[in-house]
C-alpha cells in the first residue's frame, strides 16, 4: 500500500521518473541527479563516458534512457535527410538516485480524469502503402533488399496520464522489455517484447523475434510452434534475422563464440505467441560500450536485411522522423553492463501530440492488404488505451 | 591470411568467423580497400552483399588483378561476382531465395567434394547465373535439387571457387567442412 501511494505520490508531484520491466517486476528510477540530451555530436562521448564513471555497486550507478532512430542511423555513419515532424529530442539519458522495486501488479488509480483523444489520424492510407510496398518488392527482385519494414504512423493531439496508460498496458500486455518515461514536456509508454543487448561482465546476448501469431481458443504454444515451422514466409524471415544478428555480434565477439542458445522457440504472451531465438557470444578484450552499440544497434530485426542498404532504402523513402520508433530504451551501468531493447510498440506523447509508429515485414512473398491489417492490429492495443 | 572484401552485407561477420577457423582473417569495406593487406593475403574472399555484380567494379577490378595468382574464393554476390568477371549473366529469378534452406548436390567428378553427395546449404539470393554458361577451368559442380540452379563453381587449376549458397549461415549443414577443403586445395 505504501508503494502504491507512493507512485501516486510521484505521479501529482510532476518530478520525471522512469519505470522498467525487471525479471519480477518492475524497477522505478526517479531522483534524476543528471539529464543529458543527446546530439551526434557529443553522444560518442556520452558513450565512451558512461562506464568511466567510478562503479560502486549501488543499483543506482547507471545512465538509463534512450536512443532514438536518427542518431543511431548518424551513429553508423547512414544520414537521414531533413524529415517532418515533431521537434522531438534525439536521444535522452537520465542519472538517477533512487531506485524502487515494484511487483508485477502495478495499481494505480488516476487521479484527475485527463480526457484523452480517441480518435487518430494515420500517415499512410492503404494506396500509398500499396504503392511503397510494390516499390520494395521490385527492390526485394533485384536484390537490394532481402527484407524491408514499412512504417505507419497514427497520431492525434491529447493529453494523457501516462502512468495510468502504462498499469493498464502492462495489465493487458506484459511484456519482458516494457518501459515508460515521464518527464515534463514528454511521456513515453511501451510494451516492447524485445531485448537486443543483454550485456554482463564480457558476454553478450540478442533475443530477436521474427514471427508474430494471434492467439485464438484453438491454439497452444505447441500448435502455435508447429503453425510457424510449417509456415515458409515465417520461416524465411525469422531465419534471416537469426543470421543478421549472429553476424552482428560477431563484429564484437571472438571467433568461435558465438552460439545460437535457443534456436526457434515461441513465446506466449497475453493475446499473441512470438517466434524468439536467443544468441549470444563472448565479447572480443579490447570492446567498448560505442563498438557494441554500433555494432547491434538500430536492431535489426525491425529494419530488414541487410541493414545498411535497407537503412538507405527505408530514409529516402520516409518523409517523417520516426523519432524514438525502432530506437532503443536501457541503461549503460558505470561498469560496462548495459541492457537495451528495441522500442516498438510504444505510445511518443510530446508536447500533448501522441504518435504509435508500426511496421510490418515486406519480403517476396507476403501481401500488401496483410501487412497493412498486421500493422493496425499490432497500434490498436495502444490506440485501444485512449478513452 | 585471408582477406575479406565487405559488399557492406549483413552476414559478413559470419564470413569472417567462419574462415578464422583456419587463419588469421582481415575484413575491410570494398571501398577502403587496404593495398598491404591485398597484396599480403593468400586468399582473397569476395562477401554476400546486396545488389548485383556490377554495382562493384573495385571488385571486379581486384579479381582480375588477382585471379591465378591468389586463392580467389565468392560468396553469393562474390559468387556472382566472379561469373559476371568471367563473362556470365547475372539475371532475376522468377522464385526468390532469402532465408530458404534447400538441398543441393555435387554434380561433378572433377569436384573436390564427392560426387552424388547431397546436403542442406541456407540461400539468400535474388539473382542467379544465366545459362549456359562456359569459362576456360571453370566447372559448375553443384546445384539445386529441385531448382537445378548453378549452386558452386571450382576453378581448380587457378584456384577460384565460388558458392551461390552462403557456406557461413547456420541453415548450411558442414559448412566449415566446406571451407576447410577449399582452403587446404
Amino acid at each position: 500500500m505504501i508503494k502504491r501511494n507512493y507512485l501516486e505520490d510521484l505521479n501529482k508531484s510532476n518530478k520525471p521518473f522512469i519505470i522498467y520491466k525487471s525479471d519480477n517486476g518492475f524497477d522505478l528510477y526517479t531522483n534524476f541527479s543528471k539529464k543529458i540530451i543527446l546530439t551526434n555530436k557529443n553522444i560518442e562521448k556520452f558513450i565512451n563516458n558512461s562506464n568511466k564513471l567510478k562503479f560502486k555497486n549501488k543499483e543506482t550507478d547507471l545512465f538509463i534512457g534512450f536512443f532514438g532512430y536518427e542518431i543511431l542511423n548518424n551513429l553508423i555513419d547512414v544520414k537521414i535527410k531533413k524529415q517532418k515532424g515533431l521537434k522531438f529530442p534525439k536521444g535522452i539519458f537520465y542519472k538517477p538516485e533512487t531506485k524502487i522495486k515494484f511487483s508485477n501488479k502495478l495499481s494505480y488509480n488516476s487521479l484527475e480524469s485527463i480526457k484523452s483523444n480517441k480518435v487518430f489520424s494515420i500517415n499512410l492510407n492503404k494506396t500509398s502503402y500499396k504503392k511503397i510496398f510494390n516499390k520494395f518488392k521490385k527492390k526485394i527482385k533485384t536484390g537490394e533488399t532481402y527484407q524491408i519494414k514499412i512504417c505507419t504512423k497514427y497520431k492525434n493531439t491529447s493529453q494523457i496520464d501516462a502512468l495510468d496508460f502504462f498499469c493498464r498496458l502492462v495489465k493487458s500486455n506484459m511484456a519482458p522489455e516494457a518501459f515508460m518515461i515521464k518527464d515534463k514536456n514528454y511521456s513515453i509508454i511501451s510494451c516492447s517484447p524485445e531485448n537486443l543487448i543483454n550485456k554482463k561482465i564480457n558476454y553478450i546476448t540478442t533475443k530477436p523475434i521474427a514471427g508474430t501469431l494471434k492467439k485464438s481458443k484453438k491454439l497452444n504454444k505447441v500448435k502455435a510452434l508447429a503453425f510457424f515451422k510449417k509456415n515458409i514466409k515465417e520461416t524465411k524471415e525469422h531465419n534471416m534475422i537469426v543470421d543478421m544478428e549472429r553476424s552482428d555480434l560477431s563484429k564484437i565477439c571472438k571467433p568461435g563464440t558465438v552460439k545460437i542458445l535457443k534456436k526457434k522457440t515461441v513465446e506466449e504472451y497475453k493475446d499473441l505467441y512470438h517466434y524468439v531465438s536467443l544468441i549470444g557470444g563472448k565479447l572480443k578484450d579490447k570492446v567498448s560500450s560505442l563498438d557494441i552499440i554500433k555494432a547491434m544497434m538500430p536492431g535489426g530485426s525491425v529494419i530488414g536485411c541487410p541493414k545498411i542498404s535497407t537503412l538507405k532504402l527505408l530514409n529516402n523513402q520516409e518523409k517523417e522522423n520516426r523519432n524514438i520508433y525502432t530506437g532503443s530504451f536501457g541503461y549503460i551501468k558505470f561498469n560496462g553492463d548495459m541492457r537495451f531493447n528495441i522500442i516498438i510498440r510504444s505510445i511518443l506523447n510530446y508536447q500533448n501530440q501522441s504518435e504509435i509508429s508500426v511496421a510490418s515485414g515486406v519480403v517476396i512473398d507476403s501481401n500488401a492488404k496483410n501487412e497493412f491489417n498486421e500493422n493496425y492490429i499490432k497500434a490498436k492495443a495502444l490506440m485501444d488505451l485512449y478513452k | 591470411m585471408i582477406y575479406i572484401i565487405d559488399h557492406k552485407d549483413s552476414f559478413t561477420h559470419n564470413v569472417v568467423h567462419q574462415f578464422s577457423n583456419f587463419d588469421d582473417v582481415e575484413c575491410d569495406n570494398f571501398n577502403k580497400i587496404d593495398q598491404k593487406k591485398l597484396t599480403k593475403a593468400e586468399v582473397i574472399v569476395f562477401s554476400p552483399g546486396p545488389g548485383s555484380p556490377k554495382n562493384y567494379p573495385i571488385s571486379s577490378s581486384i579479381y582480375k588483378k588477382f585471379k591465378g595468382k591468389k586463392k580467389i574464393i565468392g560468396i553469393c554476390l562474390g559468387f556472382q561476382q566472379i561469373l559476371y568477371c568471367e563473362k556470365g549473366k547475372i539475371i532475376e529469378q522468377k522464385k526468390i531465395y532469402h532465408g530458404y534452406q534447400s538441398q543441393i548436390k555435387v554434380i561433378s567428378d572433377n569436384s573436390l567434394f564427392k560426387k552424388n553427395r547431397k546436403f542442406n546449404v541456407g540461400r539468400y539470393h535474388s539473382l542467379k547465373l544465366k545459362e549456359p554458361f562456359t569459362a576456360k577451368n571453370f566447372e559448375i559442380t553443384m546445384r539445386c535439387v529441385i531448382s537445378n540452379v548453378a549452386m558452386a563453381i571450382e576453378n581448380n587449376k587457378e584456384k577460384v571457387y565460388g558458392f551461390q549458397f552462403h557456406p557461413e549461415s547456420f541453415l548450411t549443414e558442414n559448412g566449415n567442412l566446406l571451407i576447410k577443403k577449399i582452403l587446404s586445395a
